[in-house]
């Protein structure tokens, strides 16, 4: 039997392991019930017996397997020597130096080596440890003292945990994002994945999107003026949930990126601080736009279609898409034969303002037209009513 | 046929009598001989009658099977001609269409927002709402084509031109209401309640249609118009929606139907007819000319009868 069974796993036990048929063990350390790349399912009467199966080896084999913990200082005496490293058998070179004061200036400083690396209980250890899986840990009220937090359901239905569950192998997991050793508190500055890191961090796949982004509006509020408020990518897409565009629960998703971008740009109190009108949500969401999206239209347009996405700019900017010299080729991305007419008027109009100059008037009229007609019809009415119930006991 | 007549509405339809005859005998130059005037004033009157008698033919009271075993009825009034019905149902089943998949729009957070999914999405609704648009371009085609070739369109829109009657009877009509006047006004065909509907109509078709079309063709609007004034067009088509839907839904609807003397309802808009009673109480002068024309046609009828005789006679 596997020496390393009886290794936690918070209790749970793949009943289904990838290569010792039914017995019930934990395979490289982990469960592969719950680890995506597993490709079988377990069956639930299959997870019944499994796990009875699974608790009696427990009992019996636990005990005598456990191996005592094995001392950072022991794994230090190779991965502490600079230029440690190994030449697989494809003859790539794999550093396998660890700088031990990373780790203890990360928030793992009072962890040891096999804490995360569970699978090496001998040493020199044979095969490649398997990759560090942070849900030993990291779960809703966990006893491990990491913080309680169930980002990894999250991160499971996001569109990274489903490229990883498809078996994409550039598909990022935590240490993707968060770093191996050197994981720092999300906001100490230095984080990976902390304000005006977040972006080079997830720049390195989204080279693109990133460059667009570095030079939005929002992309040097944050980089340049440092602006709390700014948006980085997180900001609108999300952190462990972020879902493909395509998805119904995408945050930037056709029908739902008004309500993320209205999440700051409808905030008055924020967009007072910039001088930015806050009334854009309002104007887009009573535009025939904003009306087609409310009720499910996808072909409308939204924030994004016209704004554009990593590339928004100031309006005033000559490469902002809705720059008035811009608009007839911003518009006529669904209205063919957009011409200059379409910037003569402001977009985000509202006729209740007096800045919306003559539209004002005419809402202006009409207001007052239909409160005069419909009182002085009500009023008729009523006279006349109450002429026929005063005539109605009087004799003809 | 006969009519049974009160002696006060027999001395009414004499006055009338009496006054048409002096008009069409002051229209004859003074000059011409008395045997001349007396034939043309024969011809002009015969001339009158026949038409008159056109237009009681239409007034009849309807036959009703008499195998139904009813009551003989109350003399009925056409009040509305087939075309003017049509014209009315296709406006009624256009405007009803047009306010269910445009009132949504106005107030999509309101609980009117559930009629888009109710009527199958926002395509099957901007599908139905230009379809309502394109029933009130329909009708208001019709309308203006009734108007100019119908001799009852064109009768109808001179009676519904606003006249200063139409002031004094409304300001008669709140003072009665108040007490402060002895009688209601008398109205002709139209009433200034009713001449109110249809001028808003008229005014509401100009503007919904007008502003409607914009929109629904934004793209070439645009290609000779400034945004703004697609924004114009806009706030106007949603704030006078809003508008004509009360008028009609407080104000027509209360005239036509709701009233105490209507409730629960009219069938005037499907059978096109009015009771006499209705005739008298709302429309009295409109009553009157009838009558007086009708007394002029059995006039003439029994002046034909005894020159018949007489030339029989001789």
């Amino acid at each position: 039997m596997d020496s390393r069974l009886g290794k936690s796993c918070m209790g749970a036990i793949s009943p289904f392991p990838e290569q010792e048929g039914a017995t019930p063990v934990l395979v490289e350390g982990r469960c592969s019930a719950w680890w995506p790349r597993s490709p079988t399912k377990p069956g639930a009467w299959h997870l019944k017996v499994a796990c009875l199966l699974a608790g009696a080896a427990l009992f019996l084999g636990g005990e005598s397997s456990a191996a005592p913990p094995l001392s950072e200082q022991r794994c230090m005496i190779c991965h502490g020597k600079h230029g440690f490293k190994k030449v697989d058998e494809s003859g790539a070179v794999r550093l396998l130096w660890v700088d031990l004061a990373l780790l203890k200036s990360s928030v793992h400083r009072n962890k040891t080596c096999t804490d995360c690396h569970h699978d090496v209980v001998e040493i020199p250890h044979k095969e490649r440890p398997a990759r560090v899986y942070c849900r030993r840990c990291h779960y809703k009220d966990n006893p491990a003292g990491a913080p309680s937090s169930d980002a990894y359901l999250e991160y499971e239905r996001s569109v990274h945990g489903r490229a990883l569950a498809a078996g994409e192998t550039k598909a990022p997991v935590c240490q993707s994002c968060h770093g191996n050793h050197d994981i720092l508190h999300t906001r100490n500055p230095k984080s990976r994945v902390a304000r005006g890191q977040v972006a080079a961090t997830c720049g390195r796949c989204h080279l693109e999107e990133y460059s667009q982004y570095r030079n939005s509006v929002h992309g040097r509020a944050v980089y340049e003026l440092g602006v709390r408020d700014a948006p980085d990518c997180t900001g609108c897409h999300g952190e462990h949930s972020i879902m493909a565009v395509s998805d119904p629960g995408s945050r930037v998703g056709a029908l739902n990126v008004a309500r993320t971008c209205a999440s700051c740009h409808g905030d008055e109190a924020i967009m007072a601080r910039y001088g930015i009108e806050a009334d854009q949500v309002e104007t887009f969401e009573e535009s025939f736009h904003g009306i087609g999206v409310r009720f499910g239209s996808k072909r409308v347009a939204n924030c994004a279609s016209c704004h554009g996405t990593h590339d928004i700019r100031p309006s005033d900017d000559p490469g902002s898409s809705v720059n008035p010299a811009n608009i007839p080729r911003t518009c006529g991305k669904c209205h063919p034969g957009a011409n200059p007419n379409y910037a003569r008027g402001k977009i985000h109009i509202n006729p209740k303002i007096r800045e919306a100059g003559i539209v004002y008037w005419v809402a202006t009229f009409f207001k007052y037209l239909t409160l005069v007609t419909i009182a002085a019809l009500i009023m008729h009415i009523l006279l006349d009513l109450w002429r026929r119930f005063k005539d109605r006991g009087a004799p003809a | 046929m006969r009519w049974k007549r009160s002696r006060k509405s027999e001395k009414e339809d004499r006055d009338l009598e009496k006054r048409l005859r002096k008009e069409v005998a002051s229209e004859l130059p003074p000059d011409l001989p008395p045997e001349v005037a007396a034939r043309v004033r024969r011809r002009v009157e015969a001339l009158i009658a026949e038409e008159l008698a056109a237009a009681a033919q239409e007034r009849a009271p309807r036959q009703l099977p008499q195998a139904r075993g009813l009551e003989p009825q109350e003399e009925t009034f056409q009040r509305f001609n087939l075309h003017f019905r049509i014209q009315h149902m296709i406006l009624f089943t256009s405007v009803i269409l047009l306010i269910v998949t445009g009132l949504p729009l106005k107030f999509p957070e309101s609980p009117l927002g559930g009629l888009v999914w109710l009527l199958g999405g926002l395509d099957m609704s901007r599908i139905l709402h230009r379809v309502g648009g394109s029933g009130l371009v329909v009708v208001g085609v019709y309308h203006v084509a009734y108007t100019l070739f119908h001799p009852d369109g064109r009768r109808d829109f001179w009676l519904l031109l606003p006249r200063p009657k139409d002031a004094f009877d409304a300001i008669q009509a709140i003072r009665f209401n108040l007490g402060l006047a002895g009688s209601k006004p008398r109205f002709d065909r139209f009433s200034y309640i009713e001449k109110f509907d249809y001028w808003a109509v008229y005014w509401g078709c100009v503007i919904m249609i007008g502003s409607g079309a914009l929109l629904w063709f934004e793209t070439l609007s645009l290609a000779y118009l400034p945004k703004f004034m697609l924004d114009i067009a806009k706030e106007a088509h949603s704030d006078e929606a809003l508008l004509a839907t009360l008028a009609i839904v407080i104000w027509h609807f209360y005239n036509v139907h709701f009233n105490p003397s209507r409730f629960p309802g009219s069938m005037t808009w499907w059978t096109g007819r009015i009771s006499k009673h209705e005739m008298i109480e709302e429309h009295p002068l409109e009553y009157e000319r009838i009558m007086a024309a009708r007394k002029l046609l059995e006039r003439n009828e029994d002046q034909a009868r005894k020159k018949g005789s007489a030339a029989a006679g001789s």
